[in-house]
């Protein structure tokens, strides 16, 4: 299964969930926001939400701003 | 002296930015000389291969509310999309509405500024809109919910102080929200001006974060939005086309 992660190509070789893959990348913690294919996935959402083949799945987080 | 947004009591009339700042260190020691209560943030996408610093627990542990802005979108669809990953992100309905698609002067654009904050009042967040100085514009952003409005003095990061003076004085006069002055705001007599004119609040962040000693000018910054909100408070003298004596001193000079 493939999917893409902020623009990079990632092979899956088991289901897995949103919250468990940003797990395996050291990306799950405060200020951060998940878009799966443009739609944004709550965080109570999170440990549910299957990641399908194709998804493109983007990852954001709060930085300095004015 | 306080005032109030969405419910929400302040009693600092200095908003802060947090971009720009050399460091987390300086950028959290100027925070807490400005004593500010309300601060922005942006929402950017992960970069996986380069080490990003992580502002947040800073500010968490300063105990500022945050303000996520949407810059970065250049259509109301795009400031949709920013709005709702910034209320996953931090966990506040509360928004900076921005939306400028021209780097050059990064002038907001009015139509889908508007169109953007419908949507979002719509969808239950505190919509705070960064907007031209124009008053009819500022009305209509208030008849559609938003709990503030920000009008600029100058282009963002230009430091040129209030250019659009005489439409603030407007927009404040008509204003029934708390009017906020975002934009251009380069010197601490330009915050005392805009809060002396009756603005709330006023936001900076170049100003503070380019300064050579970023934590003193955020005192400065702090001294004269106290001093410009208690002037507008005070009612400021009129002013008149010509000399009035102080004293009675006339009199004794036509008696000689």
């Amino acid at each position: 299964m493939q999917i893409q992660f902020n623009q990079q190509p990632y092979q899956l070789v088991s289901p897995t969930t949103l919250a468990t893959f940003l797990a395996s990348q050291q990306q799950l913690r405060a200020g951060i926001a998940v878009a799966i294919n443009q739609q944004v996935i709550p965080r109570s959402r999170w440990d549910i939400q299957p990641l399908k083949d194709g998804d493109t799945i983007q990852l954001f987080m709060a930085i300095a701003g004015g | 002296m306080y005032y109030q947004i969405a419910g929400h009591t302040f009693t600092s009339r200095l908003l802060t930015g947090t971009g720009k700042f050399q460091s987390a260190s300086v950028m959290q020691q100027s925070l807490l000389a400005s004593d500010t209560e309300l601060v922005t943030m942006a929402l950017r996408r992960v970069d996986l291969v380069a080490q990003q610093d992580e502002i947040l627990p800073v500010l968490t542990a300063l105990g500022v509310k945050l303000l996520p802005n949407t810059s970065g979108a250049r259509t109301a669809e795009e400031a949709v999309f920013v709005a709702e990953l910034a209320r996953e992100a931090l966990q506040t309905n509360w928004l900076k509405l921005e939306i400028h698609p021209d780097p050059r002067y990064l002038l907001p654009d009015p139509i889908e500024t508007l169109k953007a904050a419908e949507l979002l009042v719509a969808k239950g967040f505190v919509v705070l809109p960064y907007c031209g100085a124009d008053p009819v514009l500022c009305k209509r952003l208030e008849e559609a919910g938003c709990a503030a409005v920000m009008p600029l003095g100058a282009p963002i990061g230009s430091n040129q102080g209030l250019q659009t003076r005489d439409f603030l004085r407007i927009i404040i006069e008509q204003s029934r929200v708390p009017v906020i002055v975002d934009a251009g705001i380069g010197a601490p007599s330009h915050a005392a001006e805009a809060l002396e004119l009756g603005a709330s609040a006023v936001l900076v962040n170049t100003a503070i974060a380019s300064a050579a000693d970023p934590i003193a000018m955020a005192k400065a910054f702090k001294l004269a939005c106290e001093a410009g909100a208690l002037a507008h408070y005070a009612g400021l003298a009129t002013r008149q086309q010509q000399a009035v004596a102080s004293s009675p001193l006339t009199a004794f000079l036509e008696s000689l």
